[in-house]
């Protein structure tokens, strides 16, 4: 498929001199302290002014404004009101208390060679097939150690409901037993419960599994969604913040997966065939909470959630399709332009979110650039903000070596930036929605999560979506963490090559 | 192919195919190269049933099995790579950690029922067996079959390549599988080049007599043979149907599988006239080899008897004297099997006819929930024309099993020769 062919990102050109780095940073030194810059004069002035007044002129121009009881109480109210009215108003603040990820059982491991085995064996009669997903597999940055349901390690596999249902209970229960453990959270304690899970979506629903195991309170506000993608548990996450700005002192659970037993593709086709060389076992689960008292312990805080739509488009709605092939097996279309609908599926994400963390320094350059190619000459190459200066970490949906090859092109990001979502796919494989909660985990693991960094979480799905989260990192994270990644982080980052020979 | 291959006509249903394998990931590269030896067992195949009651057995879930494989494939994780060929031909086992065959069956027969058949041979149907090839790095080398009787009891079934190692290295794994099935921690030591190696090498062989190259069977390893080989398992009393054969002579220490031998080629020779089987192989755990099986490998000692005047008129004490005298044949195959960079057939058991000895072998050690197996069947797949005879403990310690492959022409007057001499009961 042409979309994965992939050229070496090419590294942003290293300042061929020092002087126009030095001249960069006093602009953007300029710039982003404009106001302090601004506000320094003036004090320094009006300390002078001060100085050389003196105390006895100073008590007498203040006497001259003839201030009297009434006065000062109705500016005070006013000052009080305003303050209330402020801080009334201001969102509240949604704190990321903790989140666990599922770390699956080693008997389902699937070995590349297993893997081809198997399909060889299942498709015994489309030897290009097979070939077709080995090539796939070559090239995919996926490792040795993905895992896949055992429904799906049979041949052929047996995806039946009970089987969907067990995948489920394992992934779930076993992450958030885990969330429970870490974060001491009680389950009669969770006001609002959100599970995302795309192409699983039996009656009763999953939330209404987790509700059932665990036992939570009746009048708990759940949702489920589904049919949402890969990008659907920043839905989650924005959702979960908009009950929890008219819930006050509340909690919000959101559980992410996708149950790969019910869509492994039985069929031919070589474009439904692709998800099952990618697809792997995972899930995650996230406690969220506006509650002051949870400040003090929780790893971040939300600043920013951007969610842009494209399905509007006809191609971007019908890139990603589930359908039923000439066989009427059901599996899930890939488009050969997927990638070129990601990256302007990013362009209208970054527009929306760039004014809101961008630095002023790198908004006035594209603001002049912008109006540069409108007015002067559309032929100007466009200025891309400098994404690095607004964070520090960047977590990219791990949806295919691809979608990070274009994503670290297009932002111009170095391979430390995407070594977390990289990794991600090489250990765990593309795990859907809960990706971006593996890759926070191995930038923790690393040890790299420092107090006040700020992570920016890009995932696309089906529809086509591009859905971004900002968050901030509220403590220090220390070394070594619980995890998925806590018994192979030394093993990490591993050389990954372009094409694994099989 | 095995008789558990019958679709369909076997007592074994519902059966449903999956891959075992190790945890960990073998490091990229990473190859295992046969020896001589090795290669020259290529078209060999061994096989294991073990039999547990529901006592020991019900509450063993495919799961519980399954992680206990895994954690077993951790320390021989090499026997879950394919075969592929180097450019010259050679054959070697690529650690790509693609694992083993796991069988899931159910049988409509309880233990019991199951176990009061007197031909054991009915074992076969638990030993789910495909041969090597027609593509060699698509070829399991390990089959795993899990079969769940009507009474909750279960029997493992394991079909073992011969040239990743012998039968005592198939126990040997066994144990340690069962072992961890019980919670206990295992390690298995790496094998190295050097304890591949055979003590005692032997370099006057030059010809083996054990040993006979067949035509070229390309990437399909099954023996070739003209005629149907079927086999037949019975339990005898080592007192009551050989003593009188071999009087004691107040030696406490009767070479039992020497007289069983003895006995047993006496009465195949009685059959078996043109040509009578003057020269039969012995394979057994090498007497040299005091270590305890600690590895898998071809370590099995493999020796030839040759007698000159016909063998249905010796006694059985000249017999087993001859046998007692066997020459170590290994060196001569070692070198004969991995000559022409091991792109020649071979086959050794059935090459003459074979008698394999793995009494001394304790089959019922291994134990689930501290409770040996009721029943253990052995047998070899992809045996020559001349056939087997293998002989192991039976769960009496005063009683063997013998299961015997012969050409189907001959089974039958073979049976009725034992019968006359009381080794079947009539």
């Amino acid at each position: 498929a042409k979309h994965l062919t992939m050229s070496p990102p090419k590294m942003p050109d290293l300042s061929t001199s020092t002087k126009h780095k030095y001249v960069k940073l006093g602009y953007q030194y300029l710039v982003n302290n404009f106001l302090t810059l601004l506000l320094i004069p003036i004090l320094a002035y009006t300390a002078l002014e001060l100085f050389r007044m003196g105390p006895e002129e100073i008590l007498n121009h203040l006497n001259s404004l003839n201030f009297n009881l009434l006065h000062i109480l109705c500016s005070s109210f006013l000052i009080i009101f305003v303050s209330t009215v402020y801080f009334m108003s201001k969102p509240r603040t949604i704190y990321l208390v903790d989140y666990s990820c599922f770390k699956p059982p080693v008997t389902c491991r699937v070995p590349f060679a297993t893997f081809m085995e198997h399909s060889r064996l299942n498709l015994i009669d489309s030897p290009k097939s097979v070939e077709f997903q080995m090539r796939i597999l070559e090239r995919s940055g996926l490792g040795e150690e993905t895992c896949l349901p055992p429904a799906i390690h049979y041949i052929p596999p047996t995806p039946t409901m009970d089987a969907a249902r067990s995948e489920a209970e394992l992934v779930i229960f076993t992450a958030m037993d885990d969330l429970f453990k870490k974060t001491g959270l009680k389950p009669k304690d969770i006001d609002i419960l959100i599970v995302n899970c795309s192409l699983f979506s039996p009656t009763p629903s999953l939330s209404a599994m987790i509700i059932n195991k665990y036992k939570l309170r009746s009048n708990i506000k759940s949702l489920n969604l589904s049919g949402m993608g890969c990008s659907a548990s920043l839905i989650s996450v924005d959702v979960a913040r908009d009950l929890l700005q008219v819930h006050p002192n509340s909690n919000a659970v959101i559980v992410s997966t996708e149950i790969i037993t019910p869509n492994y593709y039985q069929g031919k086709e070589r474009a439904m065939l692709l998800p099952n060389c990618l697809f792997r076992m995972g899930a995650a689960a996230i406690l969220l909470s506006n509650r002051r008292s949870d400040r003090w312990r929780a790893k971040y805080k939300l600043c920013h959630l951007v969610r842009t739509h494209r399905g509007a488009e006809d191609k971007s709605y019908y890139c990603v399709y589930q359908q039923e092939d000439d066989e009427s097996h059901v599996g899930i279309n890939l488009n050969k332009d997927l990638m070129a609908i990601a990256g302007e599926a990013l362009k209208s994400n970054i527009t929306t979110i760039g004014p809101l963390v961008l630095p002023a320094s790198e908004q006035l350059l594209f603001l002049t650039s912008l109006i540069g190619r409108k007015i002067f000459n559309a032929k100007w190459k466009p200025y891309i903000p400098d994404f690095k200066m607004a964070f520090e970490h960047f977590c990219i949906h791990a949806g295919g070596r691809a979608v990070i090859d274009e994503l670290q092109k297009n932002l111009q990001l170095s391979a430390e930036h995407v070594e977390a979502s990289r990794m991600t796919l090489h250990r765990f494989g593309n795990t859907s929605s809960s990706s971006l909660w593996y890759e926070l985990s191995y930038i923790e693991a690393k040890g790299k999560m420092k107090r006040g960094d700020r992570v920016w979480q890009i995932a696309f799905g089906s529809g086509f979506k591009c859905n971004s989260a900002v968050w901030k990192s509220n403590r220090t994270i220390k070394t070594p963490t619980e995890g998925p990644w806590s018994d192979c982080i030394d093993r990490y980052p591993v050389f990954i090559p372009e094409v694994v020979k099989l | 192919m095995g008789r558990s291959q019958e679709k369909g006509q076997g007592p074994i249903y519902n059966m449903r195919l999956s891959t075992v394998g190790a945890t960990r990931a073998t490091e990229t590269g990473t190859t295992h190269e046969p020896t001589g030896l090795d290669l020259a067992m290529k078209l060999h195949y061994l096989k294991a049933a073990y039999i547990y009651t529901p006592e020991m057995a019900r509450d063993l879930s495919v799961t519980h099995v399954k992680e206990a494989i895994f954690k077993l494939f951790d320390q021989i994780a090499w026997t879950t790579g394919r075969l592929w060929r180097r450019d010259s031909g050679r054959p070697y086992i690529k650690c790509n950690d693609c694992g083993a065959r796991f069988v899931e069956g159910k049988c409509n027969f309880t233990v019991e029922e199951w176990l009061s058949k007197p031909d054991r041979s009915v074992d076969e149907f638990l030993v789910y067996h495909q041969p090597v090839g027609p593509e060699l790095p698509f070829s399991p080398l390990i089959y795993v079959q899990m079969t769940r009787f009507k009474c909750r009891g279960l029997a493992f079934g394991l079909s073992w390549a011969n040239i990743m190692g012998d039968s005592f290295s198939l126990f040997y794994a066994f144990n340690l599988w069962v072992k961890v099935l019980s919670g206990e921690k295992i390690y298995a030591p790496e094998t190295s080049i050097i304890d591949r190696r055979f003590q005692n090498p032997n370099p006057t062989v030059k010809d083996p007599e054990s040993i006979k190259q067949v035509d070229p069977v390309g990437d399909l390893w099954i023996t070739p043979s003209n005629k149907k080989m079927v086999s037949y398992c019975f339990n005898l009393t080592v007192t009551d149907q050989m003593s009188p054969h071999f009087p004691a002579n107040g030696d406490d220490q009767i070479p039992v599988f020497e007289i069983l031998a003895g006995i047993i080629w006496k009465n195949i020779a009685k059959v078996r006239e043109d040509p009578e089987p003057l020269t039969v192989t012995i394979i057994r755990k090498d007497p040299n080899d005091l270590k305890p099986i600690r590895s898998i490998r071809n370590s099995q000692m493999i020796s030839s008897v040759h007698v000159d005047s016909p063998v249905a008129e010796a006694t059985v004490e000249e017999l087993v004297r001859c046998i007692e005298r066997a020459t170590d044949e290994r060196c001569g195959i070692d070198e004969i099997g991995g000559s022409c960079d091991g792109s020649l057939d071979f086959i050794v058991y059935g090459a003459k006819l074979a008698f394999m000895d793995l009494s001394e072998v304790d089959l019922y050690e291994a134990k689930v929930m501290g409770k040996s197996p009721e029943s253990v069947y052995c047998n070899v797949e992809g045996i020559g024309e001349e056939g087997l005879v293998v002989v192991y403990a039976a769960a009496k310690s005063e009683e063997r099993v013998v299961t015997m492959t012969l050409p189907e022409e001959e089974m039958e007057r073979v049976k009725s020769e034992f019968k006359k001499c009381g080794l079947i009961a009539p």
